[in-house]
């Protein structure tokens, strides 16, 4: 759960990168990295437990410090899991104590399946937490919009945010940085208001 | 889940002063207080040589993902690990159900003897956590005060450099 640090005004929370393999949590990450604006020293090391081929082994950790919001300094760390399926239980670990999710689903027709599957691995993942994802702020974010076989965004939306309460969603193209800091600011902005609204996140 | 109290200055001083005592005790180089999720929430001793950040969110995975080793062989009494090293060595060990004590220290240092403090070090964090916990919970930081209109830009996108 997202701390505040009352001694030195500081307010730190976690954001998970979720969804099927190969679908561009690690490029989110790659490219927040690359081109998010800070002051000197206030973006950490993109960090990648990745097995020689890229993909993800364990997690790839992006700590960045915002811009401080009426004097608070705002720390987010950005995490990614593993996709692929075997790696359910590394997943559960970089769930623990999450604060927002994006979901990062591959927009390529084929892939719609693992799409779904990824989605309901998550709600899984998080009732075995004792968490509830409607009590998490998420946004979607459908990438790859570039690739020729992309479903329509309906057809996502059909699929994946078929909900009381619909979320929002991001079109992306991740490699090119397009929709990438749309996802990240509106998953941030969700947090806070949350933190607002109940205004009992953990104290430190 | 496990959920950390709401933690206020004081628990943090007490905190600090319980770290400088071990500090002190092991001449270790730094010492952390991490949650499981990866956050940091207090350190004393050197914190300039090391991205503790980033410490603090790879101390608890591999942490986390060592007890699920030790559950998958059937081993419930699984509380620490130990990273040995050339130069620096690390200790992790459990403080109550949410939080992490994480002793950094030169390898020529003997890891008997910060086990041997760590373990009470470790004792005396969680006491102060449970009293936390059982503390009512008083007037938080107005979050209200973070302005909403602003943060639809929080993270903004260098712009590109014109290409000549």
């Amino acid at each position: 759960m997202a701390i505040i640090n009352q001694a030195t005004k500081e307010l730190q929370v976690k954001i998970v990168y979720y969804g099927p393999a190969m679908g561009g949590k690690t490029t989110n990450l790659v490219q927040v990295h690359d081109h998010v604006q800070t002051s000197a020293g206030n973006k950490g090391k993109l960090v990648s437990l990745a097995t020689s081929s890229d993909r993800t082994l364990f997690f790839d950790f992006l700590p960045i410090e915002a811009m401080s919001i009426k004097g608070f300094k705002t720390k987010f760390q950005l995490y990614t899991v593993p996709g692929q399926v075997i790696y359910n239980t590394t997943r559960q670990l970089v769930l623990r104590g999450v604060d927002g999710i994006v979901f990062v689903a591959d927009s390529q027709y084929e892939k719609m399946a693992e799409n779904v599957e990824s989605f309901q691995n998550l709600e899984e993942n998080l009732r075995s937490l004792k968490m509830n994802l409607a009590d998490i702020p998420y946004v979607l974010q459908y990438n790859k919009r570039d690739l020729a076989n992309a479903a329509p965004v309906e057809y996502m939306e059909f699929l994946l945010n078929n909900r009381d309460i619909q979320v929002p969603s991001f079109t992306s193209t991740a490699h090119k940085c397009e929709g990438v800091f749309e996802s990240l600011n509106m998953i941030t902005r969700m947090l806070l208001n949350k933190f607002i609204s109940q205004n009992t996140p953990q104290y430190a | 889940m496990a959920t950390l109290p709401q933690l206020i200055e004081e628990d943090i001083q007490h905190f600090s002063g319980i770290l400088q005592e071990l500090l002190k005790h092991t001449e270790a180089t730094t010492a952390l207080v991490i949650d499981k999720g990866g956050f940091l929430i207090t350190h004393q001793g050197n914190g300039e040589e090391f991205d503790l950040t980033t410490i603090a969110a790879l101390a608890s995975g591999a942490y986390m993902a060592n007890q699920t080793i030790a559950n998958l062989v059937h081993e419930t009494n699984f509380n620490s690990v130990y990273q040995q090293g050339e130069k620096f060595s690390m200790y992790a060990t459990c403080v109550g159900d949410e939080c992490l004590l994480v002793v950094i220290f030169q390898a020529t240092l003997s890891v008997g003897v910060v086990k041997y403090f760590a373990e009470p070090t470790a004792q005396k964090l969680a006491e102060q956590l449970k009293i936390a916990h059982e503390r009512e919970p008083g007037e938080g930081l107005d979050l209200s005060i973070l302005n909403m209109a602003d943060t639809s830009g929080v993270f903004k996108k260098k712009r590109q450099k014109r290409s000549a």
